[in-house]
């Protein structure tokens, strides 16, 4: 019995031995578990609760709806330039759906594929393809209702310009990254664009936002501003059409007209021709285009420059229209003879002013600087002074005017300036060479000329349109309107203006009842440096206004036609001014005097 | 001989029960999300009820499989079956994969394995009943060679055992493509065979020859090899890739649960990130959701119910009934380890359910039936259990003494 017990015995504490080791591989497991866990979420919990926060947090962007632009059609504002949802469809070609897509792409969507469907198909390992572009939405989504699971759609906001062409150096255009790009687009990109949003927030493997997560932040986005342009779209419209008829009847290549009111400093037809497409941007083959010409280029103003440095000597009462001088053709200034133009020899001899500035004598004008510094006989820096005082201070020539847009400054030499032949640069500057300005610049000295001498900062912004209404801008409140001339010396200018004209009233082409007065410029061009005397090109300018007679003016024009190598006069482009005022005339009603 | 009934084990019997309710409450958190998700990514329409519903069903199932086995039906009658219902489940296996194979739509597979019996609106995993009934059979088979004294013969009992277990590894990890069940088979076969008596040499030499099988199996198989080597990467902190996306999430769950975790409904991970959220990866989700202490907690209760399995084992005076017992303590450590583990990416990751937690019935309801058998017989231990055998080790053992007390009365 004992030695039956003996083997059993020891197996029965070689069992509970063995139990004993299962319960030690049981705690000896759970520990090194635990150990495990302690080192992952206690240890470790920052680095794992980083590395989720960047796994888990989705940021989003919550685009602004960009502003649109209207221009003004009988007082009420109207879209020239809206905002669109097109498409891209993009497809996965390693997914065999192609004749299904074929046929969907072909019956909604023909006009809009942008590739070959058939070679994104020989592709071998291709997972990506887009198809087809700017895609509109009622076609997008008769595509989606396909329900195609090899295809899939990406949403783009895409500028569009109803007007075509239309004042497309106003208005400027956006690029593919959304960015407003010259014009008003540019200019003003800031304010149609707003501010967009941000998502921050925890999100699903599916990039579905969750509740859950403790920074979750949004920032709602700030649409932009709908502006509304002081431009009155028909006017636009018919100088446009007008200007590039000119084009095509003479030898300019470029021309660009503006119309304001000088009373308000307010815009209301700008062209810059040629024009382009804004939609299409990216298809204009000299991206000068892009440039307006009223605003961006400098140029010498040549003779319609003569219109300030005779306000000038008159306002300071040191000459009037009958003042007298003797004009002998030229003159000689540092060593440099500066000639007239006009060389018939009715003209030698002792003139008036009013005389001088009808045939744009050079000589009328250096009389005018030499009367500012006191002494008739010479240029002084009296002259020089106040000359400058005059064109940079009070006209503010060769300084950004603050309209809207973005602007050349130009140039203006100092009156003390270092230089050899200051003063001959002075007498140039009375006929308008040696400085160099902008078309706006000179249309708003030209406003403060004729308006009764008060010079105001143009606009082509009426305000931001918002739930129907046009509420004033921000910067179009910080106005400047400064009295820089008196009354006298405005109405002694509008008066040597019309005069100017009395060939074209008198020819019929200025109709009854109304004042129309002007001045033309033919600046020479300089080429390497130097002018170029043989006049072989020529920028031709003409500026004017018009009202009715007896009246104040009620709107300037400027034009400025020019062609590479071409000589273009201020005769030239006086028949452009003709045609858009008679055309002013019309389309706005302008009522006649008596 | 056949000790006195007293009161079962309370520890296992609320063990089982609270795990069961936290694995409820866990899916009733994350379900919805695991709807949202499949429904976003396969366009599918489960209800967000659809997981919590499912979960409840398995734990009613269960519940009614764990008291059947604790109070209805008999450990004692059941083992009289215990060859039959082995070779039934070895034909269902075997059954299920000739049906795989001929492309039967009664094969349920997915992502190419064929593991489940497709009946209509339940399926029905094989493997589960071939735990249950391989640890039935080699309870009898092991008691029964140790009373005949052959325990250790090569003819009368490695010969045998190893058909068997061979025919089962087969079906499962061949013919099922499934490792984690392996795994689990393998730690039931080598957890009985401890507690058998088989000589030490012998265990050693099978532990040594079923380790190089299992080498051999890993390096001989590129699919097998990319598992381990994403292991290793994910254990090094090397680059992240396809293979260590999962073991790399959970273990972003596990880390960003910290001390005490985000909460129940606060978890990330389980919209979509973590792969098999509420499957084999519900502890990582609940690493996310409780924390360290959650986790600990968990792990505790584990450990305590399977020490207690240990203990019941070591007071059932009955061969057969302590080999059984044995063999649910390796099949729930071998399950509960390898799972977390492979979370905590200490071993790779081999597609094994955490006992009682996990979404799914099959595998729940035998480990509920497994569990109850148990628990009716932890009525029957006596203050000496192996000892009563083994008088020198007498009092030094302590456990069931609500028994040892009715008993002496």
């Amino acid at each position: 019995m004992s030695r039956n017990k003996k083997p059993s015995q020891n197996s029965s504490s070689s069992t509970s031995r063995r139990i004993n080791i299962l319960k030690n591989l049981v705690f000896c497991s759970l520990a090194i578990i635990a150990v495990r866990l302690f080192f992952i979420q206690i240890i470790e919990h920052d680095a794992w609760v980083a590395r989720a926060d960047k796994e888990h947090t989705l940021l989003e962007t919550i685009t602004a709806k960009r502003g649109e632009i209207y221009m003004m059609d009988s007082n009420e504002p109207v879209a020239v330039v809206l905002n669109q949802t097109t498409y891209q469809i993009i497809i996965d070609p390693a997914m065999t759906e192609k004749e299904k897509i074929k046929a969907a792409l072909e019956a909604y969507a023909k006009d809009y594929i942008s590739i070959d469907l058939d070679e994104i198909y020989n592709h071998e390992g291709l997972r990506y393809a887009i198809v087809a572009k700017n895609v509109p939405r009622s076609a997008a989504e008769k595509i989606a209702n396909e329900e195609i699971s090899a295809v899939w759609f990406s949403k783009n906001n895409q500028r569009v310009y109803p007007e075509g062409e239309l004042a497309s150096g106003l208005l400027g255009f956006v690029n593919a990254d959304g960015l407003g790009q010259y014009g008003v687009e540019g200019s003003l990109n800031a304010l149609l664009a707003g501010e967009d949003g941000l998502l921050k927030t925890t999100a699903d493997v599916n990039k579905v936002a969750l509740s859950i997560g403790k920074d979750n932040i949004k920032i709602p986005a700030k649409d932009g501003e709908n502006v509304v342009l002081s431009i009155d779209r028909g006017l636009e419209r018919g100088v446009e059409e007008i200007t590039s008829k000119h084009i095509n009847n003479t030898a300019a290549t470029h021309a660009a007209a503006l119309v304001m009111n000088p009373n308000t400093g307010e815009v209301i037809a700008m062209a810059s021709l040629p024009n382009y497409d804004p939609g299409n941007y990216g298809h204009v083959e000299d991206a000068s285009a892009y440039i307006n010409q009223v605003t961006e280029v400098p140029y010498e103003p040549a003779s319609t420059c003569k219109s300030f440095a005779f306000s000038a000597a008159i306002n300071e009462g040191v000459m009037n229209a009958d003042t007298t001088y003797f004009n002998q053709g030229y003159e000689i200034i540092d060593d440099n003879k500066i000639m007239n133009a006009e060389q018939r020899s009715s003209l030698y001899g002792t003139i008036n002013m009013k005389t001088a500035l009808y045939w744009s004598l050079n000589t009328g004008s250096i009389y005018a600087l030499k009367l500012l510094g006191g002494n008739p006989s010479e240029i002084n820096a009296t002259g020089r002074e106040k000359l400058y005082d005059y064109y940079y201070n009070k006209f503010r020539l060769g300084q950004a005017t603050g309209i809207e847009l973005i602007e050349a400054e130009g140039f203006i030499w100092d009156p003390h300036a270092d230089i050899y032949g200051l003063n001959a640069a002075y007498a140039n500057m009375t006929f308008g060479q040696n400085l160099s300005l902008t078309m706006i610049q000179t249309a708003t000295a030209y406003s403060a000329v004729v308006n009764g001498g008060y010079w105001r900062t143009p606009t082509v912004v009426k305000g931001l349109l918002a739930d129907g209404e046009i509420a004033p801008m921000k910067s179009t409140e910080n106005k400047i309107e400064d009295k820089i001339l008196s009354d006298e010396t405005s109405a002694t200018m509008r008066d040597m203006f019309i005069n100017n004209r009395n060939y074209k009233a008198r020819a019929g082409i200025d109709r009854a009842g109304y004042d129309v007065g002007g001045k033309s410029g033919t600046a020479q061009v300089i080429k390497n440096g130097a002018y170029d005397d043989t006049m072989s090109e020529t920028v031709g300018t003409y500026i004017g206004f018009v009202a009715p007679s007896g009246g104040m003016p009620e709107y300037v024009i400027m034009v400025k036609m020019l062609g590479d190598g071409q000589y273009l006069d201020g005769g030239i482009a006086s028949n452009l001014f003709d045609d858009i005022s008679n055309y002013l005339i019309d389309y706005l009603k302008i009522k006649p005097g008596v | 001989m056949k000790n006195r009934k007293h009161k079962s084990d309370l520890a296992i019997l609320f063990s089982t029960l609270g795990l069961m309710a936290l694995g409820l409450i866990i899916i009733y958190a994350i379900g919805p999300m695991r709807a949202n998700v499949l429904n976003n990514t396969y366009g599918t329409d489960y209800d967000s009820n659809f997981f919590f519903l499912g979960q409840l069903r398995s734990v009613g199932l269960s519940l009614v499989a764990f008291f059947l086995a604790f109070k209805v039906i008999p450990y004692q009658y059941i083992k009289k079956y215990a060859k039959p219902l082995m070779i039934i489940s070895l034909i269902l296996s075997a059954l299920l994969w000739v049906l795989a194979l001929s492309g039967s739509s009664l094969a349920k597979c997915e992502l190419g394995e064929c593991r489940w019996y497709n009946l209509g609106p339940v399926s029905f995993q094989p493997a589960e009943l071939l735990k249950l009934s391989l640890v039935i059979y080699l309870a009898d088979f092991l008691a029964r060679k140790r009373e005949e004294g052959n325990i250790g013969k090569w003819q009368e009992f490695w010969l045998p055992l190893l058909i068997v277990c061979g025919a089962s590894l087969f079906l499962v990890v061949i013919a099922q493509g499934d490792l984690g069940t392996g795994v689990a088979l393998i730690a039931i076969i080598f957890g009985m065979l401890l507690v058998s008596g088989v000589p030490t040499r012998q265990y050693l030499i099978m532990v040594a020859l079923v380790l190089a099988i299992a080498v051999g199996a890993v390096v001989t198989s590129s699919h097998r090899m990319e598992r381990v080597n994403a292991w290793l990467d994910t254990l090094t902190g090397q680059e992240s890739s396809d293979s260590t996306y999962h073991v790399e999430n959970a273990m972003l769950a596990i880390g960003t649960g910290g001390l005490t975790g985000v909460g129940i409904g606060n978890s990330v991970q389980a919209t979509g990130y973590l792969p098999e959220s509420i499957n084999d990866s519900v502890f990582a989700i609940m690493g996310e959701t409780f924390g360290f202490i959650g986790l600990f907690l968990v792990l505790a209760v584990f450990g305590a119910m399977l020490i207690r399995m240990l203990k019941v084992a070591e007071h059932t005076a009955n061969n057969n009934d302590r080999l059984f017992i044995t063999g649910v303590f390796a099949w729930t450590l071998a399950q509960v380890v390898v799972n977390i583990a492979a979370m905590t990416s200490l071993v790779p990751v081999t597609g094994i359910t955490l006992p009682l937690l996990s979404y799914g019935g099959t595998s729940m309801v035998f480990i509920a039936f497994a569990l109850g058998l148990v628990l009716q017989l932890s009525c029957y231990t006596s203050r000496e259990g192996i000892k009563h055998e083994d008088i020198s080790s007498r009092g030094r053992l302590r456990g069931a003494h609500h028994a040892s007390r009715r008993r002496s009365s």
